[in-house]
């Protein structure tokens, strides 16, 4: 479904992304892991078209078609959709209204009713706050409305960067069993995480980056298994 | 207290300041940039309203939607040409800067220097007892509430408003949901260019005109977002009345000494308040 192919991204003249290649198939749960400042964040944007990746710095293919030089809403129009670290919310709009802000492509006002209603069940607590505005939210419930309003915007692949940023244990539990829900709901997913913990426990495949290139991957069991895996990100 | 017609002055100030600080506001809260040349683009409405009146002959209300249109387009140009160009919002201040110069010769060359005045457009006065106003001055007034309504009705009930508010709080975000913030760009900066246009056409018929007319408006409509709080409209609205009647009725005691009194509250206000009186983002 999703494949880059060789991708360097550079920011000036530093590459924070090297030759990196990986692939995602259609139903499958990945993650990407590594630690603070290992490309994370900048290969979802180079996926997203929020950075730009230039001329021979390799490819990113969607569901057969190349995708990297498009602009980030016709990547999102084509249902590959990102949910950005630290949330990004609109402060000042409503609840309701960062949903909608989800939906911006979507001209079928039936299907964004019905993903509004499937949102609201997976995340109730925002059922109450639909008035408020982003900002009023508690951590918590501001990524639940992150993830809320990703879902809006119908994605047949979504990314999370680092969703679990902030949260205490027991919201990071539930935010857990949220994101099984929406695999379970037939999304393809890719969860980008610091907490090599979560994202091994949730994910079937991984690939580990270190210092913007890919020092490993594998099956999620055996990563868990891995000594260096242990020991770099699982602290044991 | 000052006679009825010095506060209707102030109103009328307020007015065109207003409509001027809206769109320094929207094109601000998207582009992040200042533009300068606002001030100008006020001029050229009032020039475009001028000749569609004594050399066209179009009505009055067309020559303003002439003016608001022709400087919108003048204005995309201005930043395809020019500000798309530049990286860094001080770099583009500069760039606005100079347009400033280029504006006023350029205006100057074509339409000579000498003062112009439209007599007339709108005659006639409604009588309030020990006092009257004349229609073109309550032109300018509904003028200026028909344009806030329309803009409170954009930006809270239309596709565009919701994408223009959430682009200036997050454009990250707003761009990953489908937005296209550059051609977002291009909607913002005719809007807000044109309005400052159709200000200095909405009041031209009230004062004299010549290539230098901007630069007051200019500065006044800039204090008013400044204490209004950059990026607020209802900020832009309350610094606008407050600049307008402080020209007008403080003047009308001062005199000279008015201007002082101004700066000393916009500086007193940025003390108290140095987010301005109404905070940061378009709401
Ligand atoms: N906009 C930018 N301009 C310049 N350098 C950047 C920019 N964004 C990221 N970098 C650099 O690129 C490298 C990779 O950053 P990135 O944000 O992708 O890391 P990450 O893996 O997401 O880290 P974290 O876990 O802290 O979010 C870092 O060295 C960072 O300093
Ligand atoms: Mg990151």
């Amino acid at each position: 479904m999703l494949e880059l192919k060789n991708l360097w991204v550079r920011y000036g003249k530093k590459a924070a992304v090297r030759r990196l290649s990986l692939s995602v198939n259609k139903g499958d749960f990945v993650t990407i892991l590594g630690a603070n400042g290992a490309g994370k964040s900048t290969t979802l944007n180079a996926i997203s078209g929020l950075v730009k990746v230039k001329k021979g710095q390799g490819e990113i293919v969607f569901k057969g078609e190349k995708i990297n030089g498009l602009k980030p809403g016709k990547i999102a129009a084509r249902g590959l959709i990102q949910i950005p670290e630290g949330r990004k919310l609109f402060p000042l709009l409503t609840v309701k209204e960062n949903l909608m802000m989800g939906a911006y492509l979507r001209k079928d006002r039936k299907g964004v009713q019905h993903s509004m209603d499937r949102a609201l069940t997976l995340f109730p607590d925002l059922k109450d706050k639909l008035n408020a505005d982003g900002r009023e939210l508690s951590g918590g419930q501001q990524q639940m409305l992150a993830i809320a309003r990703g879902l809006m915007a119908e994605p047949e692949l979504l990314m999370l960067d680092e969703p679990s940023l902030g949260l205490s244990p027991l919201l990071r539990q539930l935010l857990a069993e949220r994101i099984k829900e929406i695999h379970r709901e037939g999304v393809t997913l890719i969860l980008v995480e610091q907490n090599a913990r979560l994202g091994l426990m949730l994910a079937s495949y991984g690939y580990v980056l270190e210092n913007g290139e890919l020092a490993l991957q594998g099956k999620t069991s055996d990563l868990m298994l891995d000594e260096n895996v242990k020991k770099a990100y699982l602290g044991v | 207290m000052p006679p009825a017609g010095i506060w209707i002055d102030g109103l009328i100030q307020s007015c065109a300041y207003m409509t001027m600080a809206f769109g320094m506001v929207l094109v601000f809260s998207i582009l992040g940039i200042l533009n300068w040349t606002h001030g100008q683009f006020y001029m050229l409405g009032a020039f475009v309203v001028y000749y569609a009146i004594t050399a066209v002959g179009i009505p009055f209300p067309l020559g303003l939607l002439a003016a608001g249109v022709l400087v919108a387009g003048l204005s995309i140009l201005v930043k395809k040409i020019i500000i798309d160009h530049i990286t860094g919002d001080l770099y583009v201040g500069v760039a606005t800067m100079g347009l400033i110069f280029f504006f006023e010769g350029a205006a100057s060359m074509i339409f000579g220097m000498q003062d112009k005045g439209l007599a007339r457009v709108l005659p006639g006065v409604v009588d309030l007892g020990s006092f009257s106003v004349s229609y073109q001055k309550i032109a300018v007034v509904s003028f200026t509430l028909v344009i806030m309504i329309i803009l409170f009705i954009m930006l809270n009930f239309t596709r565009i408003g919701l994408a223009i508010r959430a682009t200036a709080q997050q454009p990250d975000a707003a761009s990953l949901y489908g937005v296209s913030v550059e051609r977002l760009s291009l909607t913002v900066m005719g809007i807000g260019c044109g309005l400052a246009a159709m200000a200095g056409g909405i009041i031209a018929p009230l004062y004299t005109i010549n290539p230098f007319i901007g630069g007051i408006p200019m500065i006044m409509s800039l204090l008013a977002i400044v204490i209004g709080g950059l990026g607020s409209l209802t900020g832009a609205i309350v610094g606008g009345l407050i600049l307008g009647f402080l020209n007008s009725v403080v003047a009308y005691h001062l005199s000279y000494l008015s201007e002082v009194v101004l700066f000393m509250l916009v500086v007193i206000i940025l003390l108290v308040r140095p987010q301005g009186l109404f905070g940061a983002s378009v709401k």
